[in-house]
């Protein structure tokens, strides 16, 4: 059983010592409290905030964290820990705050490696001001890339457009976009990569930004690696018992190689909160006391009270369920709610009995104190439970309001409806209804819902529908308020992948499982060929690398990482932990660009048919 | 993994010097020495470092004497290490006032902090710094009110085996434990402490279950037979109403019935009266014929 470490865990331990002025923090918990504030550019923010709460934050002596483009005042006597990324604008600030003497010293950590000239620009900036001495210390810390679960990483939150599918795919991009496009990606998947410490085997298909990233890849590990005594991957870096002796596989895929299943309508938890409400950074915004609007035409008069949610690693129910279909989750809140009322009850039984009067002159005064006395030891020992049933009590309601938010969309929308169409049409399953009769249904769905469901239709399909029908379904959509750019791009990517691919078209395996049927989504398949080594014609053609350049090819390997240039989907990710947990002993983790749900994705689409 | 390129930035301030120092560029470094000393250090920091530190001097103090004090004294009180009961209390009374004093100053330095006048930011922070401090004084307040349990459990333990049994054998274990130095005894000893103390609270909320279980069911009883003696006593005012009623009418009763014997016997005297005048009549009307 090959040892594996958590991704999140790894991340957190990272920035809690970061925080402890880079240093590791002690277990000590009676020590002396030492506070810090700590500035943070919107890269830094996305990186904490899924793994650190305000809490936390607090606890490890932070008193402020503050935006670095923000209006700060001097706080002479604190430290300082700085998280950003080392741009041209916020040198220029540090370098100002340093002349501002804003704090009284400086712990300066950049997210990805600083240049050596930017590093002269503080230097100088420090000298003017005579703060050398206040810069305490300076790190790289090698954190450019937002970890969201133990297994899922994303590279970008803010200015996502930069690199998305959209940005990559686009007409009219010049080489030198798609260069920086590229560096970004590699540079944050090269600091993945020393994070985890393994040097992995890239395996990539031909022919597309996919393989771009990979050859860049390939040599910016192969620099450093190649340079022993700077290298980030020598024994002292890396910690004891990280994929020991087996280096991680790390695949890397393309978005085109499936168009669908972004556009999928989904069923389990995590991945349907992505697409219906508001979720980015594993938090949902929601707002409350209008319900679900899907009514494209009404905007609700009532007052909407704007709420957020947290979605973390301690929310029990959350880790049990955010990868299960729709209606257990239903019934498992349900469930919850009845254990806690169960408990509840009993604290407030004890607090009738607390509080109740003794029975008149039936038991003698003595008896009644004692008693008394005994029921409040009882009382404190439940309310030492108190707190966890509050905290049980804020998570039930928690997944009560964001699963009634859910159910409110899939009722409207009839989201159930498309997606039993569309997993139907991706396992090209027989047909029950018609599509053009779901499309001119005015009660199901939003147009882009429509769209959606036409666009899986016509990817999944094996041959391309006739003039005839096409001009019919397009009719159908403009009724039903769709727009069509989409479309157009669709075309044109079908037309190329076909070409491309010769013959190679969107193919959903269905696997045979004992408990349930599994579909391995065209991602998961090429992982699962690769990693089992299966001879497959679309992945047989997959391009190798291995930085280390050992002789003999690694063939077995017991992790995975799996890349997909060009942005990725909770619908994927859920697809491969459902994979993944019928392989024992094999870990897998799920990365992409960026995370856009369906409705990102159509717009970018449509952006796309546009031009 | 985090690298720390301090030196690579020291080596860059190096560059830069040499490489202002050709240029010609210099820095008047003494100016800036002065214009940053000159610059008002606030009173807050160095006031809140005096607060955790005399915290630290408090939990030092407990620490420091917390195997003692802790140990509960024997019957055979030779060692001269062991601690007495009235050092206990001094102890117990020095750390209380001391908690107190510092508890004192973070109030202060608070409300000072809310009098000045600074920026919303340093406001925060010093907030911030204020709610560290409690929180690592309330740490400390936990350790002393820990090992006063402790005392207090002691105390009450020994009281009860003296009036029960009179040979001492817990306290011959305690004598044991005392000549060992080693600390991870010492907290193994409180772990168990602890566990009796947990064992001892659940049979204890075991029997307050039972206790309580049984009250409930007797005051629900009780109330049971109260509700039914309610009821009863309206039916019994009732059925007294009733009864008065009754009497009432039956006396009713009987005087009209002697009434109405009364007025019978009349009525039949008035009726033998015309009988006897009317034959009385008739007679006379015979004798008058003839």
């Amino acid at each position: 059983h090959t040892h594996t470490v958590r991704q999140t865990h790894t991340n957190t331990v990272a920035l809690k010592r970061m925080l402890n002025f880079n240093a590791p923090p002690l277990k000590n918990a009676a020590a002396e409290p030492v506070w810090k504030v700590l500035i943070y550019d919107r890269f830094g923010q996305d990186i904490i905030s899924p793994l650190l709460s305000v809490k936390e934050l607090r606890d490890m002596g932070i008193t402020l964290h503050l935006l670095l483009h923000s209006d700060r005042d001097p706080i002479p006597d604190v430290p300082a820990v700085y998280f950003v990324m080392p741009t041209e604008e916020n040198i220029d600030r540090i370098c100002q705050d340093l002349r501002n003497q804003l704090y009284e010293s400086y712990y300066l950590n950049f997210i990805s490696a600083i240049s050596r000239s930017k590093l002269e620009d503080i230097a100088s900036a420090a000298l003017a001001a005579n703060a050398v001495t206040q810069v305490t210390k300076v790190y790289d810390q090698y954190l450019n890339f937002i970890t969201l679960e133990d297994d899922m990483f994303t590279l970008c939150h803010q200015n996502k457009e930069l690199i998305s599918y959209h940005a990559i795919n686009r007409a009219d991009i010049q080489d030198t976009e798609m260069e920086a496009i590229m560096d970004t990606v590699v540079d944050s998947l090269f600091c993945f990569f020393v994070t985890l410490g393994a040097v992995p085997i890239i395996r990539c298909p031909r022919g597309n930004a996919a393989e771009m990233v990979a050859v860049k890849l390939d040599k910016k590990l192969r620099e450093n690696l190649r340079d022993a005594r700077n290298s980030l991957f020598t024994g002292d870096n890396m910690a004891a018992g990280q994929f020991s002796f087996q280096r991680p596989l790390f695949v890397l895929v393309d978005r085109n190689v499936d168009m669908a299943t972004p556009l999928h309508h989904t069923w389990t938890y995590q991945a349907l909160i992505h697409d219906v409400l508001d979720l980015q950074l594993n938090r949902v915004v929601m707002e409350e006391g209008a319900g679900a609007d899907p009514s494209p035409t009404g905007a609700r008069p009532k007052k909407k009270i704007r709420k957020t949610y947290d979605l973390t690693a301690a929310d029990k129910f959350w880790q049990k369920h955010k990868g299960s279909p729709f209606p257990e989750v239903a019934e498992s809140v349900q469930e919850e709610l009845d254990s806690y009322r169960a408990q509840e009850d009993e604290v407030k039984h004890l607090k009738s009995i607390m509080s109740r009067t003794s029975p008149d002159g039936r038991l003698s005064g003595w008896c009644v104190f004692s008693l008394r006395l005994k029921t409040l030891c009882l009382y404190i020992l439940c309310c030492s439970s108190l707190p966890e049933l509050l905290e049980k009590k804020r998570l039930i309601d928690l997944h009560t309001n964001v699963a009634t938010a859910v159910l409110d969309h899939i009722k409207s929308r009839k989201l159930d409806v498309y997606f039993e169409y569309e997993e139907k049409l991706m396992s090209k399953s027989t047909l029950d209804k018609s599509l053009l009769d779901i499309i001119s249904d005015p009660d199901a769905g939003t147009p882009e819902d429509k769209m959606r469901l036409f666009l899986i239709y016509y990817i999944t399909a094996q041959q391309a529908p006739s003039e005839s029908d096409l001009e019919q379904y397009k009719t159908a959509l403009l009724d039903a308020g769709c727009d069509l750019s989409p479309l157009n791009y669709i075309k044109q990517w079908n037309l190329f992948s076909r070409v491309m691919n010769s013959g190679s078209q969107f193919v959903m395996e269905g696997v045979k499982n004992l408990v349930l049927k599994q579909h391995n989504l065209p991602v998961t398949r090429i992982l699962d060929n690769l990693m089992e080594m299966k001879s497959n014609p679309e992945t047989d053609d997959y391009r190798y690398f291995d930085p280390k350049m050992l002789r003999g090819s690694e063939r077995y390997h017991a992790n995975a990482i799996v890349f997909v240039v060009g942005g990725g989907n909770y619908i994927e990710y859920q697809n491969l932990v459902d994979y993944a947990k019928f392989k024992q002993g094999k870990k897998v983790v799920y990365g992409c660009s960026e995370l856009s749900n369906a409705a990102q994705f159509t717009k970018q689409l449509s952006q796309l048919g546009q031009k | 993994m985090a690298v720390d390129i301090t030196l690579l930035f020291k080596a860059s301030v190096k560059t830069v010097k040499t490489r202002n120092k050709a240029i010609g560029i210099g820095f008047d470094s003494t100016k800036d020495e002065i214009f940053k000393r000159s610059r008002p250090k606030s009173g807050f920091s160095p006031k809140a470092k005096e607060v955790i530190t005399n915290i630290t001097k408090l939990k030092d103090f407990l620490l420091q004497h917390r195997k003692d004090y802790v140990s509960a004294g024997s019957l055979i009180s030779s060692d001269l290490t062991r601690m007495t009961d009235n050092e206990r209390d001094q102890i117990d009374q020095d750390a209380q006032i001391f908690m107190r004093t510092c508890s004192e100053a973070i109030k202060q330095l608070r409300n000072e902090a809310v009098k000045q006048v600074t920026s919303a930011q340093v406001k925060e922070h010093r907030g911030a710094v204020l709610d560290l401090i409690e929180i690592y004084l309330r740490g400390v307040c936990k350790l002393y009110s820990e090992q006063r349990a402790i005392r207090v459990k002691r105390m009450v333990d020994k009281k009860r085996l003296v009036s029960e049994v009179p040979n001492n054998p817990v306290n011959l274990w305690e004598e044991g434990r005392v000549e060992d130095e080693l600390s991870p005894e010492e907290i193994q000893m409180f772990e168990q402490e602890n566990q009796r103390l947990v064992s001892e609270m659940n049979s204890l909320v075991d029997e307050v279950r039972q206790i309580e279980g049984k009250v409930v069911e007797i005051s629900r009883l009780q109330e049971i037979f109260a509700e039914k003696v309610l009821q009863q006593e309206t039916e019994i005012d009732s059925i007294h109403q009733l009864v008065v009623g009754a009497t009432e009418n039956v006396k009713e009763g009987n005087e009209d019935i002697r009434e109405a014997i009364k007025n019978n016997a009349g009525f039949r005297v008035w009726i033998l009266f015309f009988l006897v005048m009317c034959s009385f009549s008739l007679l006379f009307l015979d004798w008058y014929d003839s």
